[in-house]
């Protein structure tokens, strides 16, 4: 027999009262790890989509908004950049890359991206990760469809089979360019990122579709083809450049400066993607503290249910505590079996927190991966589980010291009474 | 792994410091010598022993009628309740003079109590409750077990691993027993053992506790308002007549 011995034979007499005192603890840690794990992972998730580029060009109202719309799919940009002006900034700095983009279109809600070889060729989703197919190949020529994961996943459709887009973000506001058909030629593997729901084709035969409908107001009905396609039609909504760099490294020195001189072209905007997620963390990170300080006030209350659960276990237990401090135990020592038991109730609460978290970590990622495209990595940060554990433990010893109190104050000969 | 070293860790952390827990060899004339000793309760109820010695392996009966203070002397004698004036020697130690841990560790060590109502812990097994007194007067945890099971065999509790709440009426007082003699104590205190039992078993719970302290060598005091368990004694003190009692206020 020892003082731990006490203490689990005390815990599992009240069994029932034990698991829930440890479950509100188990659930509180829980939640506290899962929020933890997911803000780290989940903002490192946002960063993929930017992948290999220095610099986005648009002409959305803000820089941010720009990022949000080009990267992440968020709204269809309004305000086109003309082809002349692409060619100007392409042609203005010795850039590694420049990729237009042209957004706008959906296919039954997913949106469409049209762009340029090199976007697949050149341009990395995941820094050090390339685009690779699952099947099928890259769109070469017009009217071609190539799919990412998701879309794939959510359209149903296959290599071979042919489809409409819709003029505008949505199939409700839009409509079908029924007279253009696309051939799905290739889908992609996932990147963890927000591509993984764009549908990509070429620019032309985007910039047909639209050239179509300009000439269908104007009276003009007969299909219309490339040769059709005047300077207007050209439109791009976004630029996606890349600056030189060293060999094996992944910054530019050049970047801020070529980052101001575009800067200084106010019909354009002009940002740097890491940074602006980097702001929007810092926007989010508000709301991100507000559900920290709500899984800790969980942690807190749960802390008070082992305080009310070990203090009204205390009536009944001042005769059990007048027995052993009869036998010769020391008042000291009974406290300490209290605050023991408490203890080990934090413990073990946090133990199943820690489970709780891992299996809701791996939940919570596959919803988010299911829902939005984000993929995060739901492993768990061992200094934070040792923090939340311990933690746990050092609230359920501080939560004990009044019930504690009580046990130390328990006089031994007034509870020894046969009728006591 | 690792919640098992916290376990360890934390059960190291509770553990008392190291307790010699020697039985007792000294030569004495008495296990308990009280003298001039006074308590006063604050509702007016005192009590003073001028002289009282309890001699090794005696066998006393402390009669007296309910509520004449015959607990109370127990617990005076066993360091639950501090006299306010006088000394009190247990087994050669002033009690008296002993902080609350001192009179504590004295009482694990040298004395066994037995209630009207046993006290059993109803959570624990029967060996559990033998082996927490072995807890309390330090013994070393590897013996804990064994020395119970052999106590319980000894007194007749074929059930060790029951827990004290599944037991019957004579068991529990029969574990009761075991406990108060565990750590071979010099005394055993007994607050009305018999007080709520038949007369065929009260001469049974007084032959199994009588006989356990006979077999340990530790002296008996009884305390009882029954006085047909006289004859059972080698000494009776009545109470009120030993104890001056008086109402102050």
């Amino acid at each position: 027999m020892n003082d731990l011995r006490v203490v689990i034979i005390s815990l599992r007499a009240r069994l029932l009262s034990t698991i829930i005192t440890s479950s509100s603890v188990a659930v509180a840690v829980g939640l506290l790890l899962t929020m933890l794990s997911l803000r780290t992972a989940g903002f490192d998730a946002f960063q993929r989509g930017t992948g290999t580029m220095h610099l986005l060009v648009s002409s959305d109202p803000s820089p941010l908004v720009a990022v949000l719309n080009g990267i992440f799919y968020a709204n269809a940009p309004s305000n086109p950049i003309a082809w002349e002006k692409y060619n100007q900034i392409r042609t203005s700095f010795p850039y590694d890359w420049t990729i237009p983009i042209q957004q706008g279109d959906s296919f039954r809600g997913f949106p469409v991206c049209a762009t340029t070889n090199e976007f697949f060729t050149k341009f990395q989703p995941a820094k050090g990760e390339p685009w690779t197919l699952k099947e099928g190949r890259f769109p070469e020529k017009s009217f071609e469809l190539c799919l990412g994961s998701q879309a794939a996943d959510g359209t149903g459709l296959r290599l071979g089979q042919r489809a409409e887009l819709t003029h505008g973000a949505d199939s409700v506001s839009g409509h079908e360019h029924g007279d253009f058909p696309y051939t799905v030629v290739g889908i992609l593997k996932p990147t963890g990122s927000a591509h993984d729901r764009a549908v990509f084709t070429d620019l032309e035969s985007t910039w047909i579709l639209h050239a179509h409908d300009r000439r269908e107001r104007e009276g003009l009905h007969e299909l219309t083809t490339v040769s059709d396609l005047t300077e207007s039609d050209r439109k791009i909504t976004g630029i996606l450049l890349r600056l030189p760099t060293r060999p094996g490294s992944d910054a530019s020195a050049a970047l801020q400066q070529q980052f101001d001189a575009l800067r200084r072209d106010t019909s354009i905007v002009v940002a740097q993607p890491s940074q602006q997620i980097d702001r929007l963390r810092s926007i989010v990170g508000n709301v991100d503290s507000l559900f920290l300080a709500l899984g800790v006030a969980v942690l807190v209350s749960s802390g008070i249910s082992i305080l009310l659960a070990l203090y009204n276990s205390m009536a009944e237990r001042r005769r059990q505590i007048a027995i052993l401090r009869a036998m010769g135990l020391p008042r000291g020592r009974i406290q300490g079996m209290v605050v023991a038991e408490a203890c080990l109730i934090g413990f073990i609460g946090g133990l199943a927190g820690i489970i709780l978290s891992l299996v809701g970590g791996v939940v919570a990622a596959a919803a988010l991966k299911q829902n939005i495209g984000l993929v995060v990595d739901p492993s768990l940060d061992l200094r934070s589980a040792i923090i939340v554990l311990a933690s746990a433990v050092v609230l359920a010893a501080v939560a004990s010291l009044l019930p504690a109190w009580v046990a130390y104050r328990t006089q031994v000969a007034d509870h020894l009474r046969p009728d006591a | 792994m690792a919640v098992r070293w916290v376990l360890v860790t934390l059960d190291k952390a509770l553990a008392p410091a190291a307790l010699h827990t020697r039985r007792y060899t000294g030569s004495m004339k008495s296990v308990a010598m009280l003298q001039g000793v006074t308590f006063q309760r604050d509702h007016g109820f005192s009590m003073h022993i001028d002289s009282l010695s309890i001699e090794p392996g005696s066998m006393t009966l402390l009669l007296g009628a309910s509520g004449s203070g015959k607990s109370t002397l127990l617990w005076l004698i066993a360091g639950l309740l501090r006299s306010t004036s006088g000394s009190i020697e247990i087994a050669g130690e002033r009690l008296d003079t002993l902080h609350e841990a001192g009179r504590d560790r004295l009482r694990a060590r040298r004395m066994g109590l037995v209630f009207q109502t046993h006290h059993l812990l109803a959570d624990f097994t029967a060996e559990e409750n033998v082996s927490l007194a072995l807890m309390a007067a330090g013994e070393s945890e590897r013996t804990h077990h064994a020395r119970s099971l052999e106590l319980l065999a000894s007194l007749g509790i074929d059930r060790p691993t029951a827990k004290a709440s599944q037991l019957s009426v004579g068991q529990q007082q029969r574990v009761a027993v075991a406990r108060a003699i565990a750590c071979r104590p010099v005394l055993v205190l007994a607050d009305e053992p018999t007080a709520s039992l038949d007369a065929a078993n009260r001469d049974i719970a007084m032959d199994v506790l009588q006989q356990a302290c006979r077999t340990t060598g530790a002296a008996l005091v009884c305390a009882s308002h029954d006085p047909s368990l006289a004859s059972r004694f080698q000494r009776t003190l009545d109470v009120n007549a030993f104890v001056s009692q008086k109402v102050v206020a």
